[in-house]
């Protein structure tokens, strides 16, 4: 036994090193492609800045530029951060009490699809005008983008009960929150994981485009403004940062489906 | 213990009222091993979900004798498919009725560790159910239908999915933890041989709409070894029940 989960370990190790040995290949290989490309032809900075130039922009300080990357940065990872976790919280709530009686869901289903179609960037300017410049704002707009998808693959996973698992509880008189505590809830983690996923690069969307509207702070703020001054570096050096910080608010949430789901790596490891 | 009287059940469907009994009466005992055989879609299953009150009835009573067992919480119900919670560990599994029930569960781990034991799966209460072969499941699924101490145990086709020679073993193992558990079964099946090996009484259900056709008492000598089925008395019994089901 201890053997095999040893074998299994070192085995999972070395699966990791050459997954991540393969991806970290790709985009390294992306950065060179990019470098070459805007060497060999010649690009005007303003039109495509070389990665180099923007990695230079973000780790030496640019006299000229008046501004510091480690607050713009740290605003919006504030922000991403916050709103992913106001997300998953009140999403997989609305999505436990939905379920919970038929009649809430016919009642506030149909509102939280109109609100869904509404496109972020029509309610955004209202949103500023209700709450002012800031980070809150930024938050919920951040919110509003990212929530229904959670809300949805929560209640896709409550409701994806086999009828016979039901009667496993309800031969012996269990209640409707026993159904909920320990068959409903369990068997939609894969799902409410997947919610996340979609609303982790959601809530990223909806930080920078709160930022590009309604911030004088946040790496959206420095697009913009790298924009109307044709000051092309630093919108790279944002995106390259924006990137890593999506990846890694992604990798987290993959890591967090592995412990708190391990039964799943077994069925893989199986298969 | 449990007296079932002109049971019946009818659905309403879209194209008007569908019988799927009509008329079951028999009596369960004590300790008996009874099985009820008939074909597929014939309402056994229905049977055994009125009995545990999943499903309504229609007509008809079940009589239960509350000096002997208390319905609510002393039935174990053994279903189709495993119906394991594919993210608790097996002793987690088996302990879920103790959960649900609200009974401590600190004092049934002993016990749960002991119907591991009973259905051959020791050392096996940490594993997932994914771990696990569909034998092996099911006597995890078993396990868990006896936690809880009932007095009444129903089997709806619990060896149906294994393959042939699993179900073979299955039912001796089966054979053997009735004799050490003292519990009274009701099993369901279609398989003619599988309940005339384990009953001591088989109940004979036509097709749809279900009528019993006939109740045989098994007369072969226990404890039951693989031998019997090659017995002469056995092959009686299932002509009979051909004859009963029309098949000859």
């Amino acid at each position: 036994m201890k053997k095999y989960s040893l074998k299994k370990i070192l085995n999972d190790v070395k699966k990791g090193v050459r997954k991540n040995f393969q991806a970290s290949l790709t985009i390294i290989g992306f950065f060179i492609f990019w470098q070459i490309i805007v060497v060999f032809f010649q690009i005007p900075q303003f039109i495509l800045p070389s990665p180099l130039d923007a990695l230079e922009h973000l780790f030496i300080p640019q006299e000229s530029a008046n501004y510091s990357w480690m607050l713009h940065i740290s605003t919006t990872l504030y922000e991403i951060a916050l709103s992913f976790i106001v997300t998953a919280t009140v999403g997989i709530l609305l999505a436990i009490v939905i379920s919970w009686s038929r009649l809430i869901k016919d009642i506030m289903m149909p509102f939280f699809i109109f609100i869904n179609s509404l496109p972020t960037i029509a309610i955004a300017p209202i949103i500023l005008l209700w709450m002012g410049y800031g980070i809150k704002t930024n938050i919920l707009i951040a919110f509003l983008v990212s929530f229904f998808p959670v809300v949805i693959n929560t209640i896709a996973g409550l409701n994806s009960v086999e009828d016979d698992l039901l009667d496993l509880v309800r031969y012996l008189h269990g209640s409707k929150l026993q159904i909920f505590i320990k068959i409903r809830i369990p068997n939609s983690l894969p799902y409410i994981f997947s919610g996340l996923k979609i609303g982790s690069t959601m809530c990223i969307v909806g930080a920078i485009v709160g930022e590009f509207i309604a911030s004088d702070k946040g790496l959206g703020y420095i697009i913009i403004n790298s924009q109307f001054t044709m000051n092309t570096p630093p919108i790279f050096s944002a995106l390259i940062v924006i990137s890593i910080a999506g990846a890694l608010l992604y990798g987290l949430v993959t890591l967090l489906e592995k412990l708190i789901m391990p039964w799943r790596e077994i069925q893989t490891t199986n298969q | 213990m449990l007296s079932i009287n002109k049971l019946k059940k009818t659905y309403t469907t879209r194209d008007g009222e569908l019988e799927a009994l009509a008329n079951v009466s028999f009596d369960i005992f004590p300790q008996e091993f009874v099985s009820i055989v008939g074909p597929s879609g014939c309402g056994k299953t229905t049977l055994l979900k009125i009995i545990a009150g999943l499903v309504s009835k229609s007509g008809g009573n079940i009589d239960v004798d509350k000096d002997q067992f208390d319905p609510s919480r002393e039935v174990g119900f053994v279903f189709q498919d495993s119906l394991l919670l594919h993210w608790r560990k097996v002793l987690e599994n088996v302990l879920l009725p103790i959960e649900i029930l609200k009974m401590n569960k600190g004092l049934y781990r002993q016990q749960a560790l002991d119907l591991l034991d009973l259905v051959g799966l020791e050392g096996f209460e940490n594993s997932y159910p994914n771990e696990l072969s569909g034998g092996m499941q099911q006597r995890v699924s078993i396990a868990r239908a006896l936690i809880h101490d009932p007095k009444l145990v129903l089997m709806d086709e619990p060896f149906g999915a294994l393959d042939a020679i699993t179900r073979e073993r299955m039912n001796l193992e089966l054979l053997r933890i009735w004799t050490e558990s003292k519990k009274t079964i009701l099993f369901i099946t279609h398989g003619i041989n599988e309940a005339i090996f384990l009953s001591d009484r088989i109940i004979v259900l036509s097709a749809r709409p279900s009528r019993m056709v006939n109740v045989l008492d098994i007369n072969l000598p226990r404890p039951r070894v693989q031998e019997v089925r090659t017995s002469p008395d056995f092959g009686t019994y299932a002509l009979e029940i051909y004859r009963s089901l029309e098949l000859i």
